[in-house]
Parts: structure tokens; sequence; C-alpha cells
């Protein structure tokens, strides 16, 4: 009689799969030594190696602590409604900046790296104190 | 929205608990549903008047 396995998932099995077949590529890139000659890096076998392990260190820690969780309708409707304020945020947050880019008489000179950075981290934080707030009302 | 969830699910003695997992939702979505907080969609409405034993979603939910 064949025995089943109930303790890990399929999707699970599938993901070392995965991670297993990423170290063994690392390892024939390096063994080989060919990394460089169709992907440009000599590093990616490397590279590849230790993704392979981080991923499987990844999947044994979620296996172990991540606990089920129930996403149900409710949550769904308050994400979309925090991802439209999220996105109501962004175009009143533009307009003020083309309003103050117009009252400035020097130009705004903040890096482009550094104002996308401080631009996503805030869409973030908007998202999720939305998120929370419409939770109390729904 | 005006609901007797709480009444049927008293009168069966289950908790908000076990009839968030009955029809696959959290105890927050339940307590919002008693409360009137939240408007569910046609299939948790179906769902929740299967599960508390009635025959008519207008039974338990009335607009």
């Amino acid at each position: 009689m064949k025995k089943q396995n109930k303790n890990i998932p399929p999707r699970e099995i599938a993901r070392y799969a995965f991670a297993i077949f990423v170290i063994l590529l690392g390892v024939y890139f390096d063994y080989m030594d060919i990394s460089d000659q169709f992907l440009g890096f000599s590093s990616v076998g490397s590279w590849l190696t230790y993704v392979g392990f981080v991923m499987i260190a990844v999947i044994t820690l979620q296996l172990f602590y991540t606990k089920k969780r129930v996403v149900d309708e409710r949550m769904i409707f308050v994400a979309n409604k925090a991802m439209r304020m999220t996105f109501l945020a962004l175009v009143l947050f533009a307009f003020l900046i083309i309003i103050l880019d117009g009252i400035k008489t020097t130009t705004i000179t903040t890096p482009y790296h550094l104002f996308m950075s401080y631009l996503i981290c805030g869409l973030m934080i908007v998202y999720f104190i939305s998120y929370k707030i419409l939770l109390r009302f729904y | 929205m005006k609901t007797k969830i709480t009444f049927y699910r008293n009168k069966l003695g289950i908790t908000q608990e076990d009839l968030g997992n009955l029809v696959g939702v959290t105890r927050q979505t339940i307590i919002s549903l008693e409360q009137g907080k939240y408007n569910p969609s046609l299939e948790l409405a179906s769902k929740i008047t299967k599960a508390l034993k009635r025959k008519y979603i207008e039974e338990v939910f009335k607009v």
C-alpha cells in the first residue's frame, strides 16, 4: 500500500524541488565554468547556489511557523478600498508637488532614486494605515 | 443591512468562530455582519443561510 505524506503539502514539495534545481544549476555552472559564456557574469553559479539554499531555508521556516490564514471577501473588499485610497493619495501628492514646484523659485533637486524610495515607502505606509483604519469600519 | 445571524446562531448554539469556519470567513467578518457594518455577497449570504439551517436568504438578511 502506498504511504501518503501528510506532513508536507504538494505545493511545498514543488518549491523544494525548484530550490534543489536552482542549487544543482548553480553547481553545474560553477563546475563547468560556463556562467560568463551566456549569462555574462562568472559569479552566477555561486549566486544561484546561494539563492537555492536561501529558498530552502525560507520554505522550511514557512512550513514550521506560518499559520494558515483565511482571506475572506471582506478583507479583499477592504484591501481594494485601501488601494483606491492609496491611488488617490498618489494623485494628490503629485498635484501638490506640481504646485510646490510652481511656487518655488529654485527647482526641486532631490535625486531620482531617493525620490522614488521615499515615494514607494510613503505609498506603502498610506496603504497599510488606510487598510488598518478601514478594517474597523467594515 | 439588518441581519438575524445572532438570533439563529444562538438558536443553534454555535459560536462566531464556528460559523466563520463553516462558511470560510474570519470571526471578525461574522462580527461585522452581525453588527450590520458589512454587506455580504450573494454567495456568502447563501452560505450563511445554509449554515444556519434556514431555507431562504430573506429569513436571515433583511434589506
